[in-house]
């Protein structure tokens, strides 16, 4: 559908803690004229690298923030306006703003998340009307500079001196600047105003909790982890280079070292044979194919008998939190995806996995793959996984030791299937060698909540589900 | 108090001055008996005789250098170039002799050299360019570049009495165009000491000579949107940080206006200066309005677009302002 | 067929008197060649020593030059003498303990340090302190001339330049200007050959420099350089000449320089033939036999003179070395003269 007023394009929430997203490519230059939905741009977050469509049909007037640079979510990017408009609208419309400031007031932002980790901590208390006179220092402009307020842009170091000098949190003011900065002139009106003193009432303080439903126990450490100073840049040696880190790639990194600070895992591993579902699939590949378009694959016998053990076994998809135990009726089925080129691994969830049936399940994980690779992606897509496998017997591995996504308790790692002779009995009873299609599953799971023996059962049920695949079930 | 043309007070007080003090000659090209080639030591020789106005062979090397020697010999030379552009030939005697003497072997060079500066009028490439900035670079030499008919004075006098070499740039545009009132009586400007051409709270513009001009207009035109303050820095060798950097305080918003080109261009240096003295008082970057990097250009279309515009000016002020 | 006058022999002592210098003069004369001289050796061994830093430029060979052209000059007199001129600055009297100094970058060399070798000048003595783009001292006498003139002061300026020099435009720009307006200047060409490795004939294609002068309407003459009374009945006459009124001359010193163009130099590329036959004319053996010819100089004189200039020579040195590295203090206050430093009669 045409604009018939100029449109403004902001960073997506790409999270509930992604407080900040970084331009990686501009699909259109400014002047281009592009569909509703038409992919605009490339974000890279620490969660997710996507293409970001289009809000409106028109002509892409102003492009605002440039490729390489990270803003903060919410903020401008471009402007959208109505074809044969002539001017570009310089002054952001009011929703912008408002979305903005409900978007961060979804406890999100560097600053929202620190101050989060703080009150869960201490007894949530109501927020203390003077700032000024706490005995904490006023934060050093770096981390003004990223503080969670409305619209994020550049802090100058003059407004930074004097919001150190009166104790102020930039984010707290409305800015009139190019993007929405605090302007000197911003800052002095509120120092005027009494605003150093009494936090401004259009500017609520982050929620002692979060507003998110299912990350409680994530905040608190993803807080510190954001609350880290960079690391400065690294002089390369001989024959070495350096580059920086991507985000997506800082995400994992931070995950993964959580994950082993956070889970007390352990490794089982079950052999399983394939013959029956080798069988199966061989019969229903081409149906699937061509009546469906969907590509029937091992993965998804493996996560629908997956999914059937777990409904005997519900803490495998249970998480803990503070010191309860939180089991769901539903399964959220992350599938590990990795990127090309070793550029990250995203884990997009089948969500209410436990409802779909093989063929359902097969072209769910069919297309959230797709979307992965094709950075096609939404926000929604990467959040709330309650259960989560991960496939690298795609490329040969027969065995692995998995790290567990937080806040989940367990995930499964899907091995290679390969032909090994093994031992069964024939119809008289008597040991004979066959050639048969073995698989490994090797299953990682936090031995905070799951025991030796709760895993090996959940597994042994697992192994008789694919092994015994009953046909008429799906 | 009279009204004066800009080069009427330059005429005027050289004239004074060397009524006043014998040891001050002129020497240059066509200085004599034509009165120079703008006419600012018109009559001189009919009052002062050939030996104090000096119809010098087209040497600017010999210019500079005689007046060197004759400097440490106790005169006050003030040498004409023709137009500054021709300094070039003089390089030599500038920075390698009269620039260093004085670190070297204690001895004081106190000569001028006026030049006569800028663009404006189809020039071209080799009468109408700003080469301030080149000296500028020069450990030894001062630079005085006046905006106006009183500062023309006061600052040349100051040249003249300055136990220093002096680069004193005269703007051609301003010669007949600038008229304003000159004090009668003899005084000097200290070197080093700008001037607030112009009042304002929310951007600074540094800037000196004919841009002065151009910048007034730039702060006219955006009156009761913008408040400018227009520092014009008179000398720029050496120059005024502390007024720079008191109103950057202020306004914590700077532009650098100069009609020489960018790269390496004083701007840069006063640029520089507001980054490592005043960076937590400013709230935008610093910005530069300055000639492109190119020869100047002869065809009136082509010099326009190289001389720094009052529009240019003002859209260097909205940007910082909406910064 | 050179244009320029050549200078004739001194041949006697009335020849001297005439032009005069009387026998006290004569040993003066011989004197300051021996210590010009031997201001130079001896830094050329402190130089090797590592007691001087960067480089050391002698005028080996040129003495005569120096002494003859100085000796002729009046204390009112002001002149721009180059690196090969160490003797213009012995006969104006800068002390060699402060010559030591300066070449040894000490605070008490007449830079402090802030200048090395011969680039140093005493202004209450007459002489400005050169540059190393040589010629373009040239501009700086014909100014000092200049102002001699608008004053009606009967003073001369003096300007030296080396044959390589003559090649570049301050020279023309110089010698024009100063013929134009006939200032009291006089140009010395310190002709010593080569211009580091560049032989004459490859700086200028006129037979000498000093045929030059014509074209700029001035007198030039061609003296020889070895020979100090030689040089100095010239320099006396254009001196003079200038003095009253009669415009500037251009003297060229034909010497050879008998040393590399500093003390990293071997000079390879001379010819062995023309030291050998340039030796048999040292300025100093020269003037040496000159006096036992025509003066009666004795054994007791010449080895009294020796003596003194010897143990001067250990005592500037001794007392050079007691001077201190200079202190990097001050340094940016130096750039720039005061309003103070003018406050001196000679710029009242």
């Amino acid at each position: 559908m045409a604009t018939q007023t100029a449109v403004d394009v902001v960073m997506p929430q790409m999270g509930v803690s992604v407080s900040e997203g970084t331009i990686t490519k501009w699909l259109k230059a400014e002047g281009e004229t592009i569909a509703s939905d038409e992919s605009l741009l490339e974000i890279s977050t620490d969660k997710v690298d996507t293409e970001i469509p289009s809000p409106a049909s028109g002509v892409l007037t102003q492009i605002l923030v440039p490729e390489g640079e990270t803003v903060e979510v919410g903020t401008k990017l471009a402007v959208i306006s109505p074809e044969g408009g002539g001017e570009p609208v310089d002054e952001p419309p009011e929703l912008a703003t408002q979305e903005a400031a409900e978007e961060s007031a979804d406890a999100s932002g560097a600053e929202g998340e620190t101050r989060a980790a703080e009150k869960v901590e201490d007894a949530p208390a109501p927020p203390s009307p003077e700032p000024a006179e706490t005995p904490a220092p006023a934060a050093p402009p770096e981390a003004d500079g990223d503080g969670g307020g409305q619209v994020r842009a550049f802090v100058s170091p003059v407004v930074a001196r004097i919001a150190s000098e009166h104790g102020i949190d930039v984010g707290q003011i409305e800015g009139s600047g190019r993007g929405g900065r605090v302007t000197k002139k911003d800052i002095l009106a509120f120092v005027e105003q009494g605003g150093a003193k009494t936090p401004a009432p259009e500017a609520p303080p982050a929620p002692a909790e979060p507003a998110a439903p299912q990350t409680p126990a994530e905040q608190p450490a993803q807080a510190v982890a954001a609350a880290q100073p960079p690391t400065g840049e690294v002089e390369p040696g001989a024959g070495e280079t350096v580059e920086p880190m991507t985000p997506m790639r800082k995400g994992i990194a931070e995950h993964m070292r959580r994950s082993l600070d956070t889970s007390a895992h352990v490794t089982t591993t079950f052999e399983v044979d394939l013959s029956k579902v080798v069988a199966i699939r061989q019969k229903l590949k081409r149906e699937y194919e061509e009546r469906h378009g969907v590509k029937l694959t091992y993965l998804a016998f493996v996560a629908r008998a997956t999914l059937d053990a777990i409904a005997k076994w519900p803490w495998m998809n249970a998480e803990i939190r503070g010191e309860s135990i939180v089991t769901k009726s539903y399964v959220n089925l992350g599938i590990a995806v990795a990127l090309e080129g070793g550029k990250g691994l995203i884990v997009p969830v089948v969500k209410h996995a436990e409802e779909k049936n093989l063929l359902g399940l097969a072209r769910a994980i069919q297309e959230i793959a797709d979307r992965a690779r094709n950075k096609k992606l939404m926000p929604d897509d990467v959040q709330g996984g309650t259960f989560t496998i991960t496939n690298p017997g795609g490329f040969g591995a027969i065995h692995g030791t998995p790290i567990i996504s937080q806040p989940q308790v367990a995930i499964l790692d899907v091995e290679a299937m390969v032909k090994r002779p093994v031992v069964v009995q024939d119809d008289a009873g008597a040991d004979v060698i066959a050639i048969r299609p073995m698989m490994n599953l090797c299953l990682a799971y936090d031995h905070r909540l799951i025991d030796g023996a709760y895993a090996a059962q959940f597994m042994r049920d697992l192994r008789s589900n694919l092994e015994t695949w009953d046909e008429s079930s799906y | 108090m009279a009204v004066k043309t800009y080069l009427q007070a330059i005429s005027d007080a050289l004239r004074d001055e060397m009524r006043r003090d014998k040891r001050v000659f002129v020497i240059g090209e066509d200085v004599g008996v034509y009165g120079g080639a703008f006419k600012v030591t018109k009559d001189f020789q009919q009052e002062f005789g050939p030996w104090r106005v000096i119809d010098a062979p087209l040497s600017e090397t010999a210019i500079v250098g005689g007046c060197t020697g004759a400097a440490i010999m106790g005169m006050r030379p003030v040498a004409e170039m023709q137009f500054a552009d021709f300094i070039s030939c003089a390089w030599d005697q500038l920075v390698t002799v009269a620039a260093k003497q004085h670190y070297r072997a204690g001895t004081p060079v106190p000569i001028v050299v006026r030049l006569p500066s800028g663009g404006g009028f189809s020039g071209g490439p080799f009468h109408s360019q700003n080469p301030e900035s080149s000296f500028a670079h020069i450990p030894g030499l001062k630079i005085a570049c006046p905006a106006t008919p009183a500062d023309a004075k006061g600052l040349l006098l100051s040249a003249i009495e300055d136990p220093n070499p002096v680069l004193y740039f005269e703007h051609k545009h301003l010669y007949r165009r600038i008229k304003d009132e000159v004090p009668d009586e003899r005084y000097t400007i200290p070197f080093g000491e700008a001037r607030i051409h112009r009042e304002g709270d929310d951007v600074t513009l540094v800037t000196w000579g004919a841009m002065v001009y151009t910048a007034d207009e730039a702060a006219k035109q955006l009156e009761g949107e913008l408040s400018v303050e227009i520092i014009d820095l008179r000398t720029i060798a050496p120059w005024d940080r502390e007024t720079v950097l008191e109103s950057v305080a202020k306004t914590s918003k700077a532009l650098v206006l100069h009609e020489d080109t960018q790269t390496a261009g004083f701007g840069a240096e006063i640029m520089a200066t507001i980054m490592e003295e005043a960076f937590e008082d400013l709230d935008a970057p610093v910005k530069r309005v300055t000639a492109p990097d190119t020869p100047v250009p002869f065809a009136p279309p082509l010099e326009k677009w190289f001389l720094p515009q009052v529009e240019d000016v003002v859209a260097g002020l909205k940007d910082l302002a909406e910064y | 067929m050179a244009i320029a006058r050549e200078a004739e022999p001194v041949s006697s002592i009335k020849e001297t008197k005439e032009a005069g210098l009387d026998r006290e003069d004569l040993l003066g004369i011989y004197r300051n060649l021996i210590l010009t001289r031997g201001i130079e050796e001896r830094g050329h061994i402190l130089y090797k020593q590592g007691k001087i830093p960067g480089s050391f430029y002698t005028g080996r060979g040129n003495e005569a030059a120096a002494v003859g052209v100085a000796t002729a000059m009046r204390p009112e007199d002001v002149g721009t003498p180059l690196h090969r001129d160490m003797g213009v600055h012995v006969v104006r009297g800068v002390e060699p303990w402060r010559m030591f100094a300066q070449f040894m970058g000490r605070v008490d060399g007449p830079t402090r340090g802030r200048d090395g070798n011969v680039h140093m000048a005493d202004d209450r003595l007459g002489l400005i302190a050169m540059v190393s783009h040589l010629p373009a001292m040239l501009p700086v006498a014909v100014g000092a001339a200049l102002a001699f003139r608008i004053r009606d002061e009967k003073r001369v300026a003096i300007g030296w330049f080396g044959e390589g020099a003559s090649a570049r435009g301050d020279t023309h720009e110089s010698m024009n200007m100063a013929g134009v307006r006939r200032l009291p200047v006089v140009f010395i060409c310190d002709n010593n050959q080569w211009a580091y490795s560049t032989p004459t004939h490859l700086e200028f294609a006129c037979e000498t420099i000093a045929d030059r002068a014509q074209a700029y309407g001035f007198d030039g003459v061609v003296v020889d350089g070895t020979d100090v009374l030689a040089v100095y009945r010239e320099a006396k006459r254009a001196i003079e000449k200038a003095r009253e009124g009669g415009g500037p001359t251009l003297i060229e010193c034909l010497t050879l320089r008998m040393e590399g163009h500093a003390v990293h130099d071997d000079a390879f590329y001379v010819p062995k033939e023309m030291f050998e036959e340039w030796a048999k004319r040292d300025p100093l053996e020269r003037f040496r036999t000159w006096l036992r010819d025509n003066a009666d100089f004795t054994d007791e004189e010449e080895g009294e003179i020796s003596e003194q200039v010897k143990k001067l020579l250990n005592d500037a040195i001794r007392k050079a070395d007691e001077s201190p590295l200079p202190e990097p203090e001050g340094e940016v206050d130096a750039v720039y003269a005061t309003p103070e430093e003018l406050e001196t009669p000679h710029h009242k």
